[in-house]
């Protein structure tokens, strides 16, 4: 099966760790029907597990009732990733620092707060955005190009905003 | 829905190798710390972490690792890591834990780096 343009996948998980796997092993699915290389695919498992895991611990208080849902939506050109969960813990981050690993050994600074430094080195773009008014919650989106240079002629400013405010807010 | 971790604690020539089969997540944390402690009271002073290539690592995992760098810092050991892919590799080196932790193949390379020999 060849890939085609705007295939919609959605997943609904339950806000429990350990389900982001699901989410893990139907995005790797994905991509490969878009051809990304085996790298490229690896990176995007990562940056889901990363994302599905913040929204289930903080954006659900991994609450198994509750439900993280995915959506992967295969473009031509793109993978666009949508995850949303019911806004638990308020607010989300908008700045994403490096991680301070020196603070971190040395007792001053908490271990963690990682993972959405390694999604923003993963992907494409990424960042929370604005929920639409009949949905409540947060909703993160990743967006990874198929090919380079239609990254940077589509968006040539998407890094440089991820960098400063979780982008595409 | 996790994979439990499988942790054992083996000697190998002059380092300690703690083999990690599973998922290293938060699930991980305690199997992980034990395994450590025990190396330690035994008296370790290199410790290898052997990962099975292609197991799932997360940030969590990854936090539970610096933990142990803290642990490792204090009690003068020398840590290194093996069996990690080429995107594990590049995700330890992203956050920096390759500055406390050296990256090798395998045992037998971290072995050999450990005895200052040179591997082909």
């Amino acid at each position: 099966m060849a890939p085609q343009s705007n295939r919609v996948v959605e997943l609904r998980i339950p806000s429990e760790l350990g389900y982001e796997k699901i989410a893990r092993e139907a995005v790797a699915t994905v991509a490969h029907r878009l051809n990304f290389t085996k790298e490229k695919v690896e990176d995007i498992k990562t940056a889901i597990s990363e994302a599905c895991t913040n929204a289930i611990r903080y954006g659900s208080g991994s609450d198994a009732r509750m439900k993280v849902v995915v959506i992967l939506t295969a473009d031509e050109d793109k993978l666009d990733i949508l995850i949303k969960d019911p806004g638990a813990s308020g607010t989300p981050p908008i700045n994403i620092d490096i991680p301070d690993i020196d603070g971190m050994v040395e007792g001053k600074r908490r271990l963690g707060g990682m993972g959405l430094y390694i999604i923003r080195e993963l992907v494409d773009e990424a960042g929370f955005v604005e929920a639409s008014d009949e949905d409540e919650g947060n909703q993160f989106r990743m967006v990874i190009y198929r090919v380079e240079d239609n990254k940077k002629e589509s968006s040539p400013e998407a890094k440089a905003s991820g960098s400063e405010n979780g982008g595409l807010a | 829905m996790s994979e439990e971790i499988q942790v054992s604690v083996r000697g190998e020539g002059n380092v300690t190798v703690i083999d990690l089969v599973g998922d290293v997540t938060t699930f991980a944390e305690e199997a992980i710390n034990q395994a450590y402690q025990s190396a330690s009271a035994d008296g370790a002073k290199n410790i290898v972490f052997n990962f099975r290539e292609n197991d799932y690592i997360n940030s969590a995992g990854i936090a539970i690792l610096i933990g142990v760098v803290t642990e490792a810092r204090k009690r003068d050991q020398k840590l290194l890591m093996t069996g990690l892919s080429a995107h594990f590799q590049k995700i330890f080196r992203m956050v920096g834990l390759t500055q406390y932790a050296d990256l090798h193949p395998t045992v037998t390379d971290a072995l050999a780096s450990v005895n200052g020999e040179a591997t082909t």
